[in-house]
C-alpha cells in the first residue's frame, strides 16, 4: 500500500525547479524576473492596468489566502479590510494631510484589528456559520461606511486629489504604480513564503487540519486563528490604501461590496488553496480574463464576468480541487519518459 | 398598547412566513450535513418566477405556485445532479466554493436579464382585517397559515411515512441508514429537491409582501440561517418556533429603533445570534459550532 | 509524599447522566497505571477531564502538586500531560514528520530542531520509513503509531494512552506492548486505557477498574484478575485475562 519506504532527510542543496513550501525555485524567480520585464516594458497603457491590476490583486489572494488556505478560516468578508485600510488612509490624507506612505502602516493596522475582532466574534463558529458570519460583518462596515458620511463621504465616496507628488503618492506614470504593485505583491509573497516554513504556519496548518490535535499538542487555537486573521487583514488593508492611491476615488458600494470579498477568495480557490504561488497564478489568470471581459462587454453586460468566474470555480472545484498549483505540482511529478 | 400588540401580531405572522423559507434550508441541512449557500438564490429566483406569473399572465401569485413549486423540485434536482453530488466525496470546501460560486452566477444572470431594479405585484387584497384596534394584512395571515398547514404536512409525513422515516433515520446516523438499506442517495435527492420546492412555495407567499431583485437573496439566506441556528439544525419545529422569534425582534425593532439601523437589521441579528446564542434557543444542538471535517 | 497526579472525586455529567461519578485515583511517579472498564464506562471522558477537553462538574485534579481542574487542553499539554485520541486525528495535509513536529515544537521552537526530535520520536515507535509519507495513505495500525509519536514527542512527564492497540496486528502489539513497557525507566509516568486486556495486564504496574462511571477495584494487576467485582463487570463481555 505504501510506495516506498526509504525518503531521504537531508533536503538536497539545490535549487528545485517547481515551488515547494518554504524554499524558493527556478519557477519563482523566472516568474519574477517575467514581471519585472512587463513593468520596464514599453507597452499600451491599456495593458498596463490589467499588468498592474493582477499584481494587486495577486497581493490580495496571497492575503486571503494566509486565512483560508492556511489557516482554513474561509472569509467572504475580506473588502471590509480592503475597504478599512483604503478609507483610513484616504481620510488620513484627504482630511489630515498624513502621507499615504504613513497611512498605509495606519490603514494596515487597524485592518488587522478589525479582522482580530472578526476572529474573535467567530471564536466557537466553524463551517458554514463562520463564513456567513464573515459575510454579515463585511456588510455591516459597509452599511456603516454609507451611513458615516462626515468621515466616508457616504454614497458619494471620497476622492485623492489628482496632483502627482511623492509625499502624495500620486504618480503621473503607470509605471511607477506598476513598480509599487509589484512591490506589494513581492511583499506579500515573501511574506507567505516565511511563513508556511515557520512555526507559526505549522499551528496554521495543524489548526485548520485537526483543532483538538492542535489543542492537545499544546498550540492554542484562538489564538491562532486570531493571529492568522489579523495578519490577512492587515495585508488586505495595505492593499486597500495602494488601491486608493491608484484609483483616487473610494465608494464603499465597490470596495465593500461581496462582490469583490467573493473575488479575493475565487482566487486562491481556482490557483491552489494553501499554496504561495497558487493565488498568484490564479490572479495573473482570472484578472487579466476579468479585465478583458469587462473592457470587451462594457456596461452593457453587468456582471457577465462574475458569472463566468462562477461558472470557471464551480468546474475547477470539482474536477480540479487543488488548482493550477496542484496541476503545477502534478506536472512535476510527471515522468514520461520512464 | 395597541401598538406594541400590533407589533407583536405581525411579527409573529411574518415569522411564520420567514419558517417556511427556512424549513427547506433546515432540512438539507439535516439530510445531507451541506449547506446550500445558493438557498436564497433560489428564493430569488423563484419570487420572479411567481413576479413574471402574475405579470404576464394575469394570474396571483398564490396561483403561481402551482407552477412554481414543481418547477423548484425539478430545478433542485437538476442542481443536486450536476452540483451538489459530484462534491459530496471531495472535501467540504467543495460544496461551499461551488454553492457560493452558484449564488455568484444566479445572481449575476439575474442582474442580466432583470436588472437590479425592484420588481413587485400589485396588491392582493383591498382591506385589512380589523380585529379590535389590531389591522392584519390578510397576505400575510394568508402566509402564515399556508405556513402552519405546510409544517403540520411536513411533520406528517415525516412521521408516518416510509420516506419520512428514511429521512430521521439519514439525519440520524446517515452510515447506519445505509446500512439498514435505506437508498440514502436517493434520500439526499428527494430532500434536496424538495427543499428547494418548499423555498418556491415560500417565493409564492413572499411575493405579494415583498419586492424581488437580483440580491434579494442574501438578507433572506441570513434569517434562514439565524432561524436555523436558533431552532436546531434539522427540525421543523424548531424553524416555525425560531421564525416566530425573528419576526417578533424584527417588528419590535424596526418601530423602536432608529430606522437607519434598518437596512443592518439581518446582519446585525445574525452576528448577535452567532455569537451568543450559536446552540441554538434550546441549546440543544451545535449547528454553529459543527465544523467541516465532520 | 503526595501523589504526581490526583484524580479527587471528579464527576462529570451529560445533562440528566453521570458519566463519571466520583471518581477518585492517584498515579504515582514513574508508574504505568493501567485503567480498564467495560465499553461506556467513562473511560475516554476521565482522559478528556485530565487533558482539558471537559471541566468536571465536581472535584478536583492535581497534578504535582498544581490544580490543573478547568485548564484548556493546550495549557495541560504546556505543564507536561500529553494524550493519544482513541480515533486517531492526524493533520491530513501534512506529512508523518510534519505531524509529529507539530507536538515537537512544544519543546523545540526551531523548524530544524523539532524535525531532528519527530525524527528520532518516529524512529522510536519504528516508523523511520514513513517520514515524507502523506498521513492520508497510512494504515490504522500506522495511525495509531502516529498517535503515539506525537503525544511522545511532546516529551511529556505523563502521556495518557487511549487504546493505541485497537486495529494493530498481534506481532505490532507485542513491540508496542515492549515500548510501553519501556517508557517509565525513560521518566515517563503512563495512564494507559486499552481493550487488549492482556497486553495491559502484563505491564501495567497497578490497575484501576471502572464501570459505570465509578471506580470498583485498584491494585496489582494479579489481583484484579481474580477480583469478583471486576469480574462481574465484565460478564457478556469479551474477555481475556491469559
Amino acid at each position: 500500500m505504501l510506495v516506498t519506504g526509504a525518503v531521504s532527510t537531508k533536503k538536497p542543496m539545490r535549487v528545485p525547479i517547481l515551488p515547494e513550501r518554504g524554499r524558493l525555485s527556478w519557477f519563482e524567480l523566472v516568474l519574477l524576473l517575467v514581471c519585472i520585464g512587463l513593468v520596464v516594458a514599453s507597452i499600451p497603457s491599456s495593458l498596463r492596468d490589467v499588468i498592474l491590476l493582477s499584481f494587486l490583486f495577486g497581493g490580495l489572494a496571497l492575503a486571503w489566502n494566509i486565512a483560508g488556505g492556511y489557516a482554513g478560516l474561509i472569509s467572504f468578508g475580506h473588502a471590509a479590510f480592503f475597504g478599512v485600510g483604503g478609507y483610513t488612509s484616504t481620510i488620513l490624507l484627504v482630511h489630515y494631510d498624513i502621507t499615504p506612505w504613513i497611512g498605509i502602516w495606519f490603514g494596515g493596522t487597524i485592518a488587522g484589528v478589525f479582522g482580530a475582532a472578526l476572529a474573535l466574534i467567530c471564536a466557537r463558529l466553524r463551517g458554514p456559520f463562520f463564513i456567513l458570519s464573515t459575510l454579515a460583518f463585511a456588510e455591516v462596515v459597509r452599511i456603516g461606511a454609507l451611513n458615516w458620511s462626515s468621515l466616508t463621504g457616504g454614497p458619494e465616496g471620497l476622492s485623492i486629489m489628482p496632483t502627482p507628488g511623492l509625499a502624495s503618492m500620486v504618480f503621473a506614470s503607470k509605471a511607477t504604480y506598476a513598480w509599487l504593485m509589484l512591490g506589494y505583491l513581492v511583499v506579500v509573497y515573501a511574506i507567505t513564503k516565511a511563513l508556511e516554513a515557520s512555526r507559526f504556519g505549522y499551528y496554521l496548518f495543524a489548526i485548520r487540519d485537526n483543532e483538538d490535535a492542535a489543542s492537545a499538542a499544546g498550540v492554542n487555537p484562538l489564538l491562532g486563528r486570531t493571529l492568522a486573521m489579523a495578519l490577512s487583514a492587515a495585508l488586505t488593508g495595505v492593499g486597500g490604501s495602494l488601491f486608493a492611491q491608484y484609483f483616487l476615488y473610494l465608494d464603499p458600494t465597490y470596495v465593500i461590496s461581496p462582490e469583490l470579498s467573493f473575488q479575493f477568495a475565487l482566487l486562491p480557490a481556482v490557483g491552489g488553496l494553501g499554496t504561495a504561488i497558487g493565488p498568484v497564478l490564479g490572479s495573473f489568470l482570472i484578472t487579466p480574463l476579468s479585465e478583458l471581459l469587462r473592457s470587451y462587454f462594457g456596461n452593457s453586460a453587468a456582471g457577465l464576468h462574475l458569472v463566468i468566474y462562477s461558472l470557471g470555480l464551480v468546474v475547477v472545484m470539482l474536477y480540479f480541487p487543488s488548482g493550477l498549483a496542484g496541476a503545477l505540482a502534478k506536472l512535476a511529478r510527471w515522468r514520461p519518459f520512464s | 398598547m395597541s401598538t406594541l400588540g400590533q407589533l407583536v401580531i405581525s411579527g409573529i405572522l411574518i415569522g411564520g412566513i420567514y419558517a417556511l423559507m427556512s424549513i427547506g434550508l433546515t432540512l438539507i441541512f439535516g439530510v445531507l450535513r451541506i449547506v446550500n449557500f445558493a438557498h436564497g438564490e433560489f428564493l430569488m429566483v423563484a419570487m420572479y418566477g411567481a413576479w413574471a406569473i402574475t405579470r404576464l399572465l394575469g394570474l396571483n401569485p398564490y396561483v403561481a405556485a402551482v407552477a412554481i413549486v414543481p418547477a423548484m423540485f425539478l430545478f433542485g434536482a437538476i442542481v443536486y445532479r450536476m452540483i451538489i453530488n459530484p462534491a459530496l466525496d471531495k472535501p467540504h470546501l467543495v460544496v461551499v466554493f461551488a454553492t457560493m460560486a452558484l449564488s455568484i452566477f444566479m445572481q449575476n444572470v439575474a442582474l442580466m436579464m432583470m436588472t437590479a431594479d425592484l420588481m413587485d405585484v400589485p396588491p392582493i387584497f383591498g382591506r385589512s382585517i380589523t380585529i379590535g384596534p389590531i389591522y392584519i394584512k390578510v397576505e400575510l395571515l394568508l402566509g402564515f397559515i399556508i405556513t402552519i398547514l405546510c409544517t403540520v404536512a411536513l411533520q406528517w409525513m415525516i412521521k408516518t411515512t416510509y420516506l419520512g422515516k428514511a429521512i430521521r433515520a439519514t439525519v440520524q446516523d446517515g452510515e447506519a441508514a445505509m446500512l439498514m438499506g435505506i437508498p440514502v442517495p436517493r434520500i439526499f435527492l428527494i430532500t434536496f429537491a424538495g427543499g428547494s420546492a418548499l423555498v418556491g412555495l415560500a417565493a409564492c407567499v413572499m411575493m405579494p409582501l415583498f419586492s424581488v431583485f437580483p440580491t434579494v437573496g442574501l438578507n433572506f439566506v441570513l434569517i434562514a440561517f439565524v432561524i436555523v441556528v436558533l431552532g436546531g439544525m434539522g427540525s421543523i419545529e424548531g424553524a416555525l418556533l425560531g421564525g416566530i422569534c425573528v419576526g417578533v425582534v424584527q417588528s419590535l425593532s424596526s418601530y423602536y429603533v432608529a430606522p437607519a439601523f434598518g437596512q443592518m437589521f439581518f446582519f446585525v441579528l445574525f452576528l448577535f445570534v452567532m455569537i451568543f446564542r450559536p446552540n441554538g434557543l434550546l441549546g440543544q444542538k451545535g449547528a454553529a459550532t459543527i465544523g467541516m471535517n465532520e | 509524599m503526595s501523589a504526581f497526579l490526583e484524580v479527587r472525586h471528579v464527576s462529570r455529567a451529560f445533562n440528566s447522566t453521570m458519566a463519571v461519578k466520583d471518581v477518585s485515583f492517584a498515579v504515582q511517579q514513574g508508574e504505568l497505571l493501567g485503567l480498564m472498564g467495560p465499553n461506556g464506562a467513562g473511560k475516554s471522558t476521565l482522559f478528556n477531564l485530565i487533558a482539558g477537553v471537559l471541566a468536571p462538574t465536581a472535584g478536583e485534579i492535581i497534578f504535582e502538586g498544581k490544580p490543573v481542574t478547568g485548564r484548556k487542553p493546550y495549557e495541560v499539554a504546556r505543564i507536561g500531560i500529553a494524550r493519544t485520541f482513541q480515533i486517531p486525528k492526524p493533520y491530513r495535509q501534512l506529512s508523518v514528520v510534519e505531524n509529529v513536529m507539530l507536538s515537537a515544537f512544544l519543546r523545540e521552537k526551531s523548524v530544524a530542531g523539532a524535525r531532528s526530535l519527530a525524527e528520532a520520536t518516529l524512529a522510536d515507535v519504528g516508523l523511520s520509513d514513513y517520514f515524507g509519507t502523506p498521513v492520508g495513505s497510512l494504515t490504522v495500525g500506522l495511525l495509531k503509531r502516529l498517535e503515539v509519536a506525537r503525544a511522545l514527542a511532546m516529551r511529556p512527564k505523563l502521556v495518557l494512552f487511549d487504546e493505541i492497540m485497537a486495529g494493530l496486528t498481534p506481532t505490532e502489539v507485542g513491540a508496542m506492548t515492549k515500548f510501553v513497557a519501556s517508557l517509565p525507566s525513560r521518566g515517563i509516568t503512563v495512564v494507559w486505557v486499552e481493550h487488549v486486556l492482556y497486553a495491559i495486564m502484563k505491564t501495567a504496574t497497578r490497575m484501576v477498574v471502572i464501570n459505570r462511571g465509578e471506580v470498583i477495584a485498584g491494585g496489582a494487576p494479579a489481583a484484579i484478575a481474580r477480583d469478583p467485582a471486576v469480574v462481574k463487570a465484565y460478564l457478556g463481555e469479551e474477555m481475556d485475562l491469559a
